[in-house]
C-alpha cells in the first residue's frame, strides 16, 4: 500500500483509572402462566421501556410464506375486541406512550416505552394486543396494500437488494435465505394466515417480558401478575430447519440498478451464533478489521484512499446460524481496488498476527463501549434482551469485558483463519452493469441479476 | 406528574468560550461535546456544502494530534465519537469511560487551537464527502427529499435556499485557504460552547474546562449575513425527478414562527397534533383513513435547534393511482379542518402527556441507539448558543404544557396558510402500475 506514514499525537494526558463498571439488578422470574419476566430498575427519567418477546418468528412460519410473522405483528396492532385502530393510537398518546410491533427471523415483539405514572395502563393495552386482537378485515387489507407497496420500493434501494442476494448465496433454500416476501407472496397473503401464526407464537410459554425503568421491582412485578397473570398457552411445536449448505469458492453476484452513481459492496461468510464459544473472539478481531472507526479497513479504504464513506464489517447472529459480512459504498470506478483492499486486510489479518499495542486499544474500544449501554433505560434493555433471547450465561454482562480482555494475538490469528474466510467469500455488487461487470468477474464467477431476482445473461 | 430536574451548572472563561456541565452518576461514562455557531445556512456563497465539508477536517489533525490521531485516541480509550453540521451549529461529540475525560477535553482544545491539515487530507475528505452525498441522495431512492429539495424553492436568501450538502463543483473548488480562514473566523472560542454530561462533578468539569481551553485567544466576534426572508405572499412550487422509487411523493412547507413565542409553543403542538406518529392527523387521514398515501410524515425537524427560518413538513409518498392533485386536496381537508374547527380539550391534553413523554426521552436519549445524552448535550448546546440560557432545559417545558386550545387555532389561522407555503412535487422517472386501473379522485 501507498499510504503515509501514521504519526503520533505529542503530550496526551493520560488515562485516569477506571470507575467500576456495575450492571444494574436483575429480579428474573416466571408468572404463574409461565411467562418470563426480567425487571430492572433505572431511575434516569419518570419513564420504562419494555419488550413482550415470542421466540418464535418469520423463520418458523417460512413454509408458509415469507414474512408471515412480520405481517401478524403488523395486523395485530390495529384492533382488539375491545379498542378499533384509532382508539388503540390515541389511547396511547393519552399516556405519553410509544409502541411498536414486529417480528424477525426468530422472534415476535412488541416493543414499548411510556411514563411510569401511566405503567399499568400500558401494560393492560400491551396485554390487550397480545391477546385479543381481532385482526379486522378492512385493517388487513389496508396492511397488506401498503406492504405491497413497501416490498415494491425496497426493490428499489440498494442496501436491500444487496443484502437480499447474500442471504439467499449463504441461505439458499433454509427460511434465512428470505429476507423479503415478494408482490405476488404479499399478494396471497390471508388473514387466516396470520391468525394462526398469532395463535401459534402470541403465548405466555412462548413469550418474554422485560421490563427496564423508573419502578420499584416488586410493586412492578405485582403489576405485571395482575395485568398478565390470567393469559393461558403453550409453547409452540418446532423444529429447526435443515443445515444450509456452506457455500465454496469465492463467487461474485452482480445486482444490476441502471444508473447507479455508485456501487454497493458487500461481501459475506458463514460464521457462528451467539452462544458459540467464539463469539468474543470473532467480536474483537471483527471490531479490528472493519467494526470500528479507527479499524483497518476504515483507516485504509476511507482515510486513506478517499474511496467510500461508510465501510463496516459485522456479524450477524442468528439463532441457527450466523455471518460475518463487510460493506462499503463506493465509487464505480474504484469496485475492484475495494474488494482488492477488502481481501488484503482480512488476508493479513489472517497471516501476521496483531500488534500487541493495537490489539489492546482494540480491546480497550470494546469494552469501553460496551458499558455505554448502562447510561439509558433503552441501551440495559437492548443488552438484557440479548442475554435472554440468546439463552447466555446469567453473568454474560458481568464477565465480558474480562473475557476481551483475556484474548492474546494468537487467538485473533485463529479467529481470523476460521472465521474471515477470504477464499470462500460471497461478494455481492450492486450497480450499474456496465461499468462494474468486468472489475465484479475478477473476483470470482459472475452471475448477474436483476432488482427482481431474475437472472440476467 | 413527576417533574424531572436536570442539574447544570455553567460559566463563561475569560476568552468568551461557554462551559456547561450536567453531572449525573448513573453510569461511568461521560459525553462531551463541543459546539460552534456556525452552520451550512452561512457557510460561504460559491462554496455550498463548505460547512460540511470543513466538519470533515477537523477530524484529519491539529497540531499536536496529526490525521488519525482524534480516531485512534477516542476509540482507544473505549469511547465514540462523531461530528454532525446543520443548519446553524456544527457540533464534535465523544462518549467515553469517564476516566478517559482529560484526554477529550486535549483532543477538543488542540483542535480548538489549531487545525493542521494538508492538501493530501482535503482531497481524501472530498472524495469521502462525494460518496457520502452519492450514498444517502444521488444513488438512494428519495434521497434528499425533502431537505435538500425543498429550500430552492421555499426560500429567496441564499443563505437559506441554497445545496447545504454541496455541489460537486462547488467541493472542487474549496481551497485550503478556505480551510484556514474558515477556522480563523468561526472556530474561535467566543463562537463556542463546551459541554460535558455524565460522570463528572461540576467543579471538576469547570477546572479542566479552565486548565485545557483557558489559554486559547478570543477571536474576533464572527460576522454573521442576515439569514432573514423577505415577506412571502404567493404559494410556491417545484418539481425534482426521483430516479429510483416507483411512488409519486410530494413534500408541502409552512415556514414556523420564531422561537420561543407563544405562536412557536403552539405550533410545536399543532405540529404533533398533525404528525405525531399514528395517532397524528395527517398519517391517519391519508394513510389509515382515505388510504391514499403509503407515507405521511414529517414536521418541524429538530425544534429547538435552528436560530433561522425552517418549516413544518409534512412528506407523502402516495399510491400511483391518485393524481397529486387529489392527494393535495386531501391534505389541503386535514389543514381545513384545524383551521375551522381548531383541536378538541381531549385531543390537546393527550398532546401535552405525549410532548412530555417524548421531551424526557430526548433529555436521557442517545443518537442512533448510542452516544448517551445526545439530546441533552443538543439542548444546552442550543440554549447556550442561542439563548445563553442553558438552564431552559429545565422550564421549556412550562410553555409548552400551557398552550391551550385557542392559541392552537389562532396558529394554524395564522401559519398555516397557501401563500405562506411551499410545495416540491418529486416525480418518479418510471411509474408504477397502479394496483388497480385508472386514476381516482380522493373521497
Amino acid at each position: 500500500m501507498a499510504s503515509r506514514a501514521v504519526e503520533v499525537a505529542v503530550g496526551v494526558p493520560a488515562l485516569a483509572p477506571e470507575r467500576a463498571v456495575t450492571w444494574p439488578k436483575r429480579t428474573k422470574t416466571h408468572l404463574s402462566n409461565g411467562l418470563e419476566l426480567i425487571l430492572a430498575e433505572a431511575h434516569s427519567i419518570p419513564k420504562f421501556h419494555g419488550e413482550l418477546f415470542f421466540r418464535s418468528g418469520n423463520a418458523a412460519v417460512a413454509d408458509r410464506a415469507p414474512g408471515l410473522a412480520e405481517m401478524a405483528a403488523t395486523v395485530a396492532r390495529t384492533g382488539t375486541k375491545q379498542r378499533a385502530s384509532r382508539q388503540i393510537e390515541e389511547d396511547l398518546r393519552r399516556i405519553g406512550a410509544d409502541l411498536s410491533s414486529g417480528a424477525g427471523a426468530d422472534t415476535s415483539a412488541i416493543s414499548f416505552s411510556g411514563l411510569s405514572e401511566f405503567a399499568e395502563p400500558l401494560l393492560g393495552l400491551v396485554n390487550e394486543l397480545a391477546r385479543e386482537a381481532a385482526f379486522p378485515e378492512a385493517e388487513f387489507e389496508r396492511e397488506r396494500r401498503q406492504k405491497l407497496e413497501e416490498v415494491k420500493l425496497q426493490r428499489t434501494e440498494p442496501g436491500f437488494l444487496a443484502s437480499e442476494r447474500l442471504r439467499k448465496v449463504l441461505f439458499g433454500a433454509h427460511p434465512y435465505g428470505q429476507v423479503s416476501p415478494s408482490e405476488a407472496q404479499v399478494a396471497a397473503y390471508r388473514r387466516d394466515d396470520l391468525l394462526a401464526v398469532y395463535r401459534e407464537f402470541y403465548t405466555p410459554q412462548n413469550g418474554i417480558l422485560l421490563l427496564v425503568g423508573d419502578f420499584e421491582a416488586q410493586e412492578m412485578l405485582k403489576t405485571a401478575e395482575k395485568v398478565f397473570g390470567a393469559w393461558s398457552g403453550k409453547k409452540p411445536d418446532s423444529s429447526a430447519a435443515a443445515a444450509p449448505a456452506n457455500p465454496r469458492g469465492r463467487r461474485a453476484y452482480l445486482v444490476h440498478s441502471p444508473g447507479a452513481v455508485q456501487t454497493q459492496i458487500l461481501a459475506g461468510c458463514h460464521a457462528i451464533t451467539r452462544k458459540h464459544p467464539d463469539w468474543v473472539k470473532l467480536g474483537l478481531t471483527n471490531s479490528l478489521y472493519g467494526g470500528a472507526f479507527n479499524s483497518r479497513l476504515v483507516m485504509n479504504i476511507r482515510e486513506d484512499k478517499g474511496y467510500t464513506y461508510s465501510p463496516r464489517s459485522g456479524v450477524t447472529a442468528l439463532r441457527q446460524h450466523g455471518y460475518f459480512s463487510v460493506s462499503a459504498a463506493v465509487r464505480n470506478d474504484v469496485v475492484a481496488a475495494s474488494l482488492t483492499e477488502i481481501f488484503y486486510e482480512m488476508d493479513k489479518l489472517r497471516s501476521v498476527p496483531v500488534p500487541e499495542a493495537e490489539l489492546a486499544d482494540a480491546q480497550n474500544y470494546l469494552t469501553g463501549v460496551f458499558s455505554m449501554g448502562l447510561a439509558t433505560q433503552d441501551g440495559l434493555l437492548s443488552q438484557f434482551s440479548t442475554v435472554a433471547l440468546n439463552e447466555l450465561p446469567e453473568d454474560y454482562l458481568e464477565t465480558y469485558r474480562q473475557k476481551v480482555r483475556a484474548l492474546t494475538p494468537e487467538d485473533l490469528l485463529a479467529a481470523a483463519r476460521k472465521y474471515l474466510d477470504s477464499a470462500n467469500m460471497q461478494v455481492v455488487v450492486v450497480g450499474d452493469r456496465a461499468q462494474i461487470e468486468e472489475q465484479a468477474a475478477l473476483f470470482g464467477e459472475l452471475e448477474v441479476f436483476d432488482a427482481q431476482g431474475n437472472v440476467l445473461t | 406528574m413527576k417533574p424531572l430536574r436536570v442539574g447544570v451548572e455553567s460559566t463563561k472563561l475569560a476568552n468568551g468560550l461557554d462551559v456547561v456541565v450536567a453531572p449525573d452518576t448513573t453510569a461511568p461514562v461521560v459525553t462531551v461535546g463541543v459546539y460552534y455557531k456556525i452552520g451550512f445556512r452561512l457557510e460561504p456563497q460559491g462554496r455550498s456544502g463548505f460547512a460540511h465539508l470543513f466538519e470533515h477536517m477537523m477530524f484529519q489533525g491539529s497540531a499536536n494530534a496529526p490525521k488519525m490521531q482524534h480516531i485512534k485516541l477516542v476509540n482507544s480509550s473505549g469511547g465514540l465519537l462523531n461530528g454532525s453540521t446543520s443548519y446553524d451549529v456544527t457540533n464534535y461529540y465523544e462518549a467515553v469511560p469517564s476516566n478517559a475525560l482529560e484526554r477529550v477535553l486535549w483532543l477538543e482544545a488542540d483542535r480548538m487551537r489549531a487545525l493542521k491539515v494538508d492538501d493530501e487530507n482535503l482531497k481524501n475528505q472530498r472524495d469521502v464527502v462525494k460518496e457520502e452525498v452519492r450514498v444517502n441522495v444521488m444513488n438512494e431512492p428519495y434521497g434528499g427529499f425533502p431537505w435538500l429539495d425543498m429550500p430552492p424553492v421555499a426560500f429567496r436568501n441564499w443563505a437559506n435556499a441554497h445545496n447545504f450538502y454541496g455541489d460537486f463543483a462547488d467541493l472542487d473548488a474549496a481551497h485550503l485557504d478556505d480551510v484556514q480562514a474558515f477556522f480563523k473566523t468561526y472556530y474561535v472560542p467566543n463562537n463556542a460552547v463546551v459541554l460535558m454530561l455524565g460522570d463528572v462533578k461540576a467543579e471538576e468539569g469547570m477546572a479542566l474546562a479552565k486548565k485545557y481551553f483557558g489559554d486559547i485567544p478570543a477571536g474576533a466576534p464572527p460576522p454573521f449575513a442576515d439569514p432573514s426572508e423577505p415577506e412571502q405572499t404567493q404559494e410556491r412550487r417545484g418539481h425534482v425527478e426521483e430516479k429510483f422509487g416507483t411512488l409519486p411523493a410530494m413534500a408541502i412547507g409552512y415556514v414556523v414562527p420564531k422561537r420561543r413565542t407563544v405562536d412557536w409553543c403552539a405550533m410545536a403542538l399543532l405540529d404533533e397534533a398533525l404528525h405525531g406518529g399514528r395517532a397524528g392527523r395527517m398519517y391517519r387521514e391519508l394513510v389509515l383513513e382515505k388510504q391514499i398515501a403509503v407515507e405521511a410524515g414529517g414536521g418541524i425537524s429538530d425544534l429547538f435547534g435552528y436560530n433561522g427560518p425552517t418549516q413544518m413538513t409534512t412528506r407523502i409518498l402516495h399510491k400511483p393511482e391518485y393524481a397529486s392533485q387529489a392527494t393535495l386536496d386531501a391534505f389541503d381537508a386535514v389543514i381545513r379542518d384545524v383551521r375551522e374547527n381548531g383541536i378538541s380539550a381531549d385531543e390537546l391534553e393527550q398532546l401535552k402527556v405525549k410532548w412530555r413523554s417524548d421531551y424526557y426521552a430526548t433529555l436521557e436519549g442517545g443518537r442512533g441507539g448510542y452516544m448517551p445524552k445526545y439530546g441533552l448535550m443538543h439542548l444546552l448546546a442550543c440554549f447556550t448558543l442561542f439563548d445563553d440560557q442553558p438552564q431552559l432545559v429545565n422550564t421549556i417545558l412550562d410553555g409548552f404544557l400551557a398552550v391551550t386550545r385557542e392559541e392552537i387555532q389562532a396558529a394554524a389561522n395564522k401559519y398555516l396558510r397557501n401563500e405562506k407555503r411551499a410545495i416540491v412535487f418529486r416525480t418518479p422517472v418510471k411509474a408504477s402500475a397502479p394496483a388497480s386501473a385508472g386514476e381516482k379522485e380522493a373521497a
